[in-house]
């Protein structure tokens, strides 16, 4: 593995406080090991993407931070809170957006973000008040009133965003945030959730789409066949690839580095001679 | 271009659809919750087999005996009976086949054709069409062992009446897939649909109380409008052959004919209208809803009492419950049902005056049928969360919490349904008496709060995802239904017991202490079970997402 944690530079007042941190997080799914003694180490307010090939088990551990899924063994500590330990504490401190968004279909827009909101302990005026303004801001609030069935993924995307922010969260956690949104509302919450990091917000975001990864990413890891490969800020990554100008290399080049370049696609495309 | 050297015949294609839908309903069957589904659904298996072997017995029994003594005529019945079977099942128990689009092998190179021949030949291998076929042997059996003579008619007829049937159910089956692709259409045609079913049981009480002397000979004649249908056609073939009336025997022969060559051409528009692109799939998103004051949310309203995430359970569950057509008319037909069965079989106007139902017997079987009807979803009661299920455990509150909620909302829902069914009960057969009622309304309190704890380990041992909507696959698992069914049968009988004792005793309150005795230790276990059953819940959220998710 590649360590680059620990090198990167502070450069606001809460990048010492770890925001999360695992130790040999592992989970196992019968024989197959998903993820495999996974250390992770994410610095209060930091832009973090968590990248990796299909089935590399990024979903996977980010469900386990969330607690969607109970890791096999390993320790997880988000904020300084052991997860096993003080689960409802933690969750209390996070926003997700899962993969598959979990969203109540046959609620509003504006109904869901209420049961939100009530689910995080808000009450009933606060809840009205951020409802209306994440509305606003996400360009949902002409849609209030239809249903959450009739939106379109992006529309569904922006409000389970909108979902996770309700409560004002110290860490959120993206999975694949930008799928399917329009270019106008994708700009918005990138700004967003740049004011949300300067703010001290922990992001946590994963996506295959490596340009927007390394627009707005500090730093990254990469976990590959459930073991963490890489890890450590942008600069950091470019430095340890050796053989290319360091200011020439992009994200997709030190990924491709990393986890892709082994010599055996080149094989095995040859084999397919009946399709090339 | 494409290394497609020569496309499969039609018989392999059906071959490799038997063998994809096998692979189905294998890989699901592996995963674990589904074995124990695969339990509930053997059971069920053997029901309907042995419902259908004593049915063979039946049609045998009477072909042979309208065969044999002269009353050809009759036997339009048998075929009648056979074809609404055939034509409405397959609507009513779809659920419990693989869920496979038929349309989806449009991807496939087909010609429009082997995709024709293709979905005729699906139609042959569901429930209804098996059963039918095995019937209609048996039909065939009883003429060749009476009525020998008869046998080549019927056997023509009934081929000409097999075809007709299993082009007609695919035919009412894509239509049914185009209109039920559109969210709305959907959810109004199963809520009239249900409407329809029960109204069934009020058609007796009309014609009695409305429809006079004049009403048989009209019903008579209606019927005779019905000759032209495929199973009067049918039957009509063997009256004719029976009779050696040729010409008759042409015409019910030529009416099978042409019913098959309609339906088979109006299935050949159908599919090929799907074979060239038609698109089911609902649109993105309507019209925007008119903006203007926010309406206060349900939970807003909800008592201060309600820690917030209760309260927004209880909210989410309302709103669900009034987008819910199919639940919602759960609501409307207990009461409808109670008022039916006093019209029925009780009252000053009761159909069976002499031998009409007392109060003392009405009160408590109305109250056990409508907690049996209220109470049964809430052992699935996660069904319709989706992938809103991953919210409960993403946000800071404990599954009691999640589980309180529904159980509130689900306690209000029977009250307000108690209220208005024993309103019905007082308004048609007069007030029971006050040990008696409130012996009934101690024992819906008993049977509601016995059952809670049951059915919430149910829900989250044994979940099943349901859609709004779709009547296909909309079933609870068969371990939930046989929990359900055991719980409710215990309960039942205790309750019968204790309402009992008052007689044995002469105490006519005796039941009504008993049954609050009965409430308060259920109250215990269920508030003791809540904890328990939050960490239940944190070893079963991988099931319940998977299950609910998928």
């Amino acid at each position: 593995m590649i360590e680059f944690a620990g090198k990167g530079v502070g450069k606001r007042q809460n990048m010492h406080e770890i925001a999360i941190r695992t130790e040999q997080l592992t989970r196992r799914f019968g024989a197959l090991t998903a993820v495999d003694s996974v250390d992770l180490r994410v610095n209060a307010g930091q832009f973090f993407g968590f990248l990796g090939p299909n089935g590399a088990g990024k979903s996977t551990t980010i469900k386990m931070l969330t607690g969607l899924l109970a890791p096999t063994s390993g320790r997880m500590e988000l904020l300084g809170l052991d997860f096993q330990r003080n689960p409802i504490d933690v969750k209390r401190q996070i926003g997700v957006v899962p993969e598959g968004m979990g969203l109540f279909e046959r609620l509003t827009g504006s109904e869901y973000l209420h049961f939100v909101g009530r689910m995080y302990g808000l009450d009933g005026p606060t809840t009205e008040k951020r409802t209306t303004e994440l509305l606003e801001f996400m360009q949902l609030a002409d849609r209030e009133k239809t249903l959450i069935a009739d939106y379109s993924h992006g529309m569904q995307k922006k409000l389970a965003l909108a979902a996770a922010v309700i409560h004002g969260p110290r860490i959120l956690f993206l999975d694949e945030p930008f799928e399917g949104v329009d270019a106008l509302a994708a700009g918005a919450l990138k700004s967003l959730l740049g004011r949300m990091t300067e703010r001290g917000v922990t992001i946590f975001l994963t996506s295959h789409v490596l340009e927007i990864v390394e627009r707005l990413c500090s730093h990254v890891a990469i976990i590959h066949q459930g073991r963490l490969v890489a890890q450590g800020s942008l600069e950091e990554l470019r430095a340890g690839i050796p053989g290319v100008e360091e200011e020439k290399k992009t994200l997709e080049e030190i990924f491709l580095s990393i986890v892709g370049q082994s010599g055996g696609e080149q094989a095995r495309l040859e084999e397919l001679t009946w399709l090339t | 271009m494409a290394d497609v050297i020569q496309l499969p015949g039609v018989t392999e294609q059906l071959k490799l659809i038997a063998g994809l839908r096998w692979n189905l309903l294998k890989n699901n069957l592996q995963r674990k919750n589904n074995r124990w589904d695969l339990i509930g659904m053997i059971l069920a298996a053997a029901g309907s087999a042995s419902v259908v072997v004593g049915l063979c017995v039946a049609f045998y029994a009477g072909a042979y005996f309208f065969l044999t003594t002269g009353r050809a005529s009759w036997m339009p019945l048998l075929y009648w009976a056979i074809f609404l079977w055939w034509q409405l099942v397959p609507i009513l128990v779809a659920g419990f086949g693989a869920n496979f689009e038929f349309r989806n092998l449009l991807r496939f190179p087909l010609s429009l054709r082997a995709f024709y021949i293709l979905g005729v030949g699906y139609g042959f291998a569901d429930f209804a069409a098996v059963s039918s076929l095995c019937w209609i042997a048996s039909m065939l059996v009883a003429a060749a062992v009476g009525q020998v003579r008869l046998l080549p008619v019927m056997a023509l007829a009934s081929l000409l009446f097999v075809l007709v049937n299993v082009t007609l159910e695919r035919l009412i089956g894509s239509w049914l897939e185009k209109i039920f692709a559109n969210r709305r259409a959907r959810e109004l045609l199963v809520g009239l649909f249900v409407l329809s079913v029960v109204s069934m049981n009020f058609l007796n009480l009309a014609v009695q109380h409305w429809g006079g002397r004049g009403t048989r000979p009209r019903i008579v004649h209606l019927v005779s409008y019905f000759s032209w249908s495929p199973g009067s056609l049918a039957g009509n073939a063997l009256a004719a052959a029976s009779d050696g009336d040729s010409q008759a025997l042409v015409l019910t022969v030529g009416g099978l004919l042409a019913w098959l060559g309609a339906a088979s051409w109006l299935l050949w528009m159908r599919y090929r209208a799907q074979y060239l692109g038609e698109e089911l799939s609902e649109s993105a998103a309507p019209s925007a809803g008119k903006r203007g004051a926010r309406k206060q949310t349900a939970s807003s309203s909800l008592p201060g009492f309600l820690s917030p995430p209760v309260a927004g359970v209880m909210s989410k569950e309302f709103h669900y419950l009034t987008r819910n057509g199919f639940s919602f008319l759960t609501l409307i037909i207990p009461p409808l049902m109670v008022a039916f069965f006093t019209l029925e079989f009780a009252g000053n106007n009761s159909q069976i005056k002499e031998h009409g139902l007392a109060p003392q017997l009405f009160f408590p079987a109305a109250m056990a049928y409508l907690i049996l009807i209220l109470l049964s979803p809430a052992y699935n009661s996660f069904a319709f969360e989706g992938h809103g299920i991953q919210s409960y455990f993403m946000a800071p509150v404990r599954m009691r919490d999640v589980l309180v909620g529904k159980n509130l909302f689900l306690v209000c829902v029977v009250i307000v349904e108690l209220a208005i069914s024993l309103g019905v009960l007082v308004w048609r057969i007069g007030f029971p008496g006050l040990p008696l009622f409130l012996s009934t309304i101690a024992a819906a309190a008993f049977a509601v709060t016995g059952q809670l704890t049951i059915a919430n380990w149910s829900a989250l041992s044994f979940p099943k995802k349901m859609e709004i909507g779709k009547m296909k696959g909309q079933r609870n698992s068969g371990v939930a239904v046989w929990t359900a069914f055991g719980v409710q049968i215990v309960i039942g009988g205790i309750a019968t017991i204790v309402l009992l004792a008052g007689g044995w005793f002469g105490n006519p309150w005796l039941p009504a202490i008993l049954f609050a005795g009965l409430t308060a230790a259920a109250l215990g276990g269920y508030v003791a079970s809540l904890d328990p059953l939050s960490a239940l819940a944190e070893r079963k959220k991988e099931l319940l997402i998977e299950t609910l998710c998928r």
